[in-house]
């Protein structure tokens, strides 16, 4: 049990053992190239708030994650739920372009989470009534909602000041996430990462439907056996991941970026599945492993700068975080067997 | 060349039961040897022994004189000792060449040779690059039964192998099982099926608890005389005092039970009709395999069967979920203990609570309430007497004994009016046995129902009131416990009629 909890650090240290060697090899040195990686991004205040800046979105995203991987359930299109949740809610934003007042934020928040949930629900709907694999469908429709992204921002919804960029009108300042800090990008959509993090822990080990995630994450024999309704719960474990990914949506879209355009998110939908498994699906764990990966984005980021190298290898690290996860979990309880040579050439 | 292969003294012991006691057999070349007996007769372990698969506590395997030491399947292949099993060793979408490629130490072309000389020799014919997902139940078998071939054995062991077949795939395999014993293949067949021994096998040995009871030529038998000795005189020692009251109320009531099934391991149920009276502990016989997970699994509502009628005290609940059937104040204890009625990594209390229905408040607006749900374990575990107190306990320390107990006191102390159970002293030390038997007993005393479906035929006689058999999914007769015997019984399990 303790193992459980240990393999992630075991992952973390051999990425960073793995990303210094790929720095060796590219002619660097591997030290001071972790170190631009890992340390300097984070080495002074805005770096900080950057940092959370970008945990914000993986760790909600990864909170709603959980519900649906906890059970058995296997929903790949939080990406695509984010996009339509950031487009239903910036629709709102956009309706109030030219208003003030403090209703018009929470409607766009929750307009986000409503957008988002009703986009899980199709991979939900389909999954507990046509028998298809939501695997497939919720990961397809993750490139339906970019598309409908992109027609909008090019077509109705395009600024018409914009001189034809792929873009809408800037929400009006009702529309922004409250910064926190002067001069800080940090908003106040971390507090809404907070809350699910509560709720989550207090869902998923404190009441009956956190009992039935857990017992058909285990055996869906037995909560077939004790007569759960897995219906309901399908529907509605994907109805709170879409929501956690919506929200998640709208929080970049009011918060950093201020209006809806192609680019809405670096992938935070599909990094946010490794931090759910890097924190162990657990509300606590997913903080920690959200500060984690954030951290190479942002570490990708200064490398890009100062070593000259594609902000990409963001992406080696967290494929590599995930396939060290993965090999830690599968080879930790392997008996390691040397064979002799000669009792190999008898067997052939 | 003959093949001479003796099975000498072998035993082997698990942990509260002695699956192969001092096991002799000799088999040779020329004839089909029937290995015949009852689930947990011994049959697998010898098998088991035979391919490799686990080695003897006891006892030594000669073949042609030769002792052969066999501690892994690999040493069996080596032996030319072939063995097809039950359950496929295919890989689904590679195909039928690849997968007979695998462990090929020749080149493909001359495999490919092989193979078709062996085909013709035969008869089969079989696309050899279609996936073997596309094949049938019988052609996959085929395919394993090449496999084999393609070593030259000197010894084909057959498990179960007529389990998944059609009648027609059947006779096919009767055909090639001849062929290959007149090329001088040793052929072991396994199986509970007292009809095929009868019309394959020329000597059939019989196993029972472990043992060989009796191994004789089949021309000397008859489908009564093998049902005898498979299933025994078991007399029951502590067998109930029967309901004899037979004005008693019906409880519960099924018409028209049907299920049909895709899947080719999972057994159709043809029309099953059957009622039970307050009180009464009605039995269901068979070997497993031929309908009873099924049967189970719609009697709890698992299964949901369009235009089954299942009336529990007065009220239709065949569209019901098990949750909705415990309402009504019905319980089940599945034969999985580990993967069904219970979860291993579970906390005992946290088991507990999968029998939850409104009365029990666990759950109060949808919170858990632990220090209900633990103060009702608690008195499950002493109650039912399981040897723990720790209610924060995960299930996976409980041996199975205690597991049951749990299992069964978390059903039982609802009170249930009707209980139904699977086999459900399966894998237990007689202890546990005992204590499930008595438990199970006292319900009846206490006028509650029990529906018994056991693979354990001396269970059924000791326990049961009326008992039916089920046989490829069709359901025998009801017979009340007094007219059957254990005879009777093993000749409807093994397929035959008795009138």
């Amino acid at each position: 049990m303790a193992l459980y909890f240990f393999t992630p650090f075991i992952a973390i240290i051999l990425t960073i053992l793995g990303g210094g060697i790929i720095f060796y090899i590219l002619g660097f040195n591997p030290i001071e190239a972790l170190k631009f990686y890992f340390i300097t991004p984070i080495s002074n205040l805005y770096g900080l708030s950057e940092l959370l800046l970008k945990a914000t979105p993986l760790c909600l995203i990864a909170i709603g994650l959980s519900f649906c991987f906890k059970s058995n359930n296997w929903n790949i299109g939080a990406e695509g739920q984010l996009t339509f949740g950031a487009i239903v809610g910036g629709g709102v934003a956009l309706l109030f372009y030219n208003q003030e007042g403090f209703y018009i934020l929470p409607l766009v928040i929750l307009a986000g989470a409503i957008g988002g949930m009703i986009f899980a629900l199709i991979p939900a709907i389909l999954k507990t009534y046509f028998n298809t694999n939501e695997i497939l469908v919720s990961l397809m429709l993750v490139y339906v909602s970019k598309l409908i992204l992109d027609y909008l921002v090019v077509g109705p919804w395009s600024n018409p000041e914009g001189f034809n960029f792929p873009e809408t009108r800037q929400f009006s300042d009702s529309s922004r996430m409250p910064l926190l800090f002067e001069g800080l990008r940090i908003h106040a959509g971390i507090f809404l990462a907070l809350a699910a993090v509560m709720l989550s822990w207090f869902i998923l080990y404190k009441t009956y439907l956190g009992f039935q995630i857990k017992v058909s994450g285990l055996s869906l024999k037995t909560a077939k056996y004790a007569g759960f309704k897995g219906k309901t719960m399908i529907l509605v474990v994907f109805m709170i991941s879409g929501a956690c990914a919506g929200l998640a949506g709208v929080g970049e879209i009011t918060g950093p970026i201020g209006q809806l355009h192609r680019m809405i998110s670096p992938d935070y939908g599909f990094t946010a599945i490794i931090v759910a498994f890097l924190g162990r699906l657990n509300p606590f764990g997913i903080i920690f492993a959200s500060l984690v990966v954030a951290l190479t984005y942002l570490g990708a980021e200064t490398a890009q700068i100062f070593l000259q190298i594609p902000k990409y290898t963001g992406q080696v690290f967290q494929g590599m975080i995930l396939f060290f996860l993965l090999a830690s979990d599968y080879l930790l309880f392997f008996k390691v067997k040397i064979l002799s040579l000669k009792k190999n050439e008898l067997r052939h | 060349m003959a093949t001479d292969l003796r099975i000498s003294n072998i035993s082997k012991i698990y942990p509260g039961c002695i699956a192969n006691d001092n096991v002799s057999l000799q088999f040779k070349s020329g004839k089909i040897y029937a290995l015949l007996g009852e689930n947990g007769a011994g049959k697998s372990t010898l098998v088991k022994i035979l391919s490799g698969v686990i080695s003897p506590d006891n006892g030594e395997v000669f073949l042609n004189e030769k002792n052969l030491k066999l501690s892994s399947p690999l040493d069996a292949k080596k032996n030319k000792i072939g063995m097809v099993f039950q359950h496929f060793n295919l890989f689904e979408t590679l195909s039928v060449f690849e997968n007979l490629s695998i462990d090929a130490t020749e080149d493909n072309k001359s495999l490919r040779v092989r193979i078709n000389e062996i085909f013709k020799k035969y008869n089969f014919s079989i696309d050899l690059d279609v996936p073997v997902l596309n094949l049938s139940a019988g052609q996959k078998q085929k395919v394993e039964i090449i496999r084999c071939l393609l070593r030259s054995p000197k010894v084909l062991i057959m498990d179960e192998p007529t389990s998944v077949l059609t009648e027609q795939e059947t006779e096919e395999l009767f055909i090639s099982l001849k062929k290959f014993c007149d090329e001088g293949i040793l052929i072991i067949y396994i199986t509970h099926k007292l009809k095929e021994v009868l019309s394959l096998c020329d000597e059939v040995a019989v196993m029972r608890k472990g043992k060989v009871v009796s191994v004789s030529q089949t021309q000397n038998e008859k489908v009564e005389t093998l049902a005898n000795k498979m299933v025994g005189q078991k007399l029951a020692k502590i067998k109930k005092k029967i309901n004899i009251s037979k004005n008693k109320d019906e409880i519960f009531k099924v018409k028209h039970l049907n299920f049909y099934s895709d899947d080719p391991f999972e057994t159709n149920l043809v029309n099953l009709n059957f009622s039970v009276k307050k009180g009464e502990c009605l039995g269901i016989a068979g070997i497993s395999g031929n309908g009873q997970n099924e049967l189970f699994q719609i009697l709890s509502g698992e299964i949901i069967t369009p235009n089954t009628s299942i009336i529990f005290r007065n009220k239709e609940i065949a569209k019901l979920n098990p949750k909705q059937r415990r309402e009504y104040l019905m319980a089940f204890s599945p034969e999985d203990r580990i993967s069904q009625a219970a979860v291993p990594e579970l906390k005992i209390y946290e088991n507990v609570a999968l029998n939850n229905f409104k009365a029990s408040n666990f759950f109060e607006k949808g919170l858990v309430n632990e220090r209900k749900i633990k103060d009702h374990s608690k008195k499950i575990l002493s109650d039912f007497s399981v040897n723990t107190d720790n209610v924060e306990l995960k299930s996976q320390f409980l041996s199975g004994g205690n597991l049951q107990k749990l299992i069964l006191g978390r059903e039982l102390i609802t009170a249930p009016e009707l209980l139904i159970c699977y086999n459900p002293t399966w894998g237990l030390d007689v202890g546990a046995i005992n204590y499930i038997h008595e438990t199970l007993i006292k319900i009846n005393d206490q006028e509650k129902s029990t529906i018994l479906i056991s693979t354990d035929t001396e269970e059924l006689l000791k326990l049961s009131d009326r008992i039916a058999v089920i046989y490829k999914g069709k359901l025998s007769k009801i017979m009340s416990s007094e007219e059957v015997t254990p005879e009777k019984l093993g000749v409807l399990m093994g397929g035959g009629s008795i009138d």
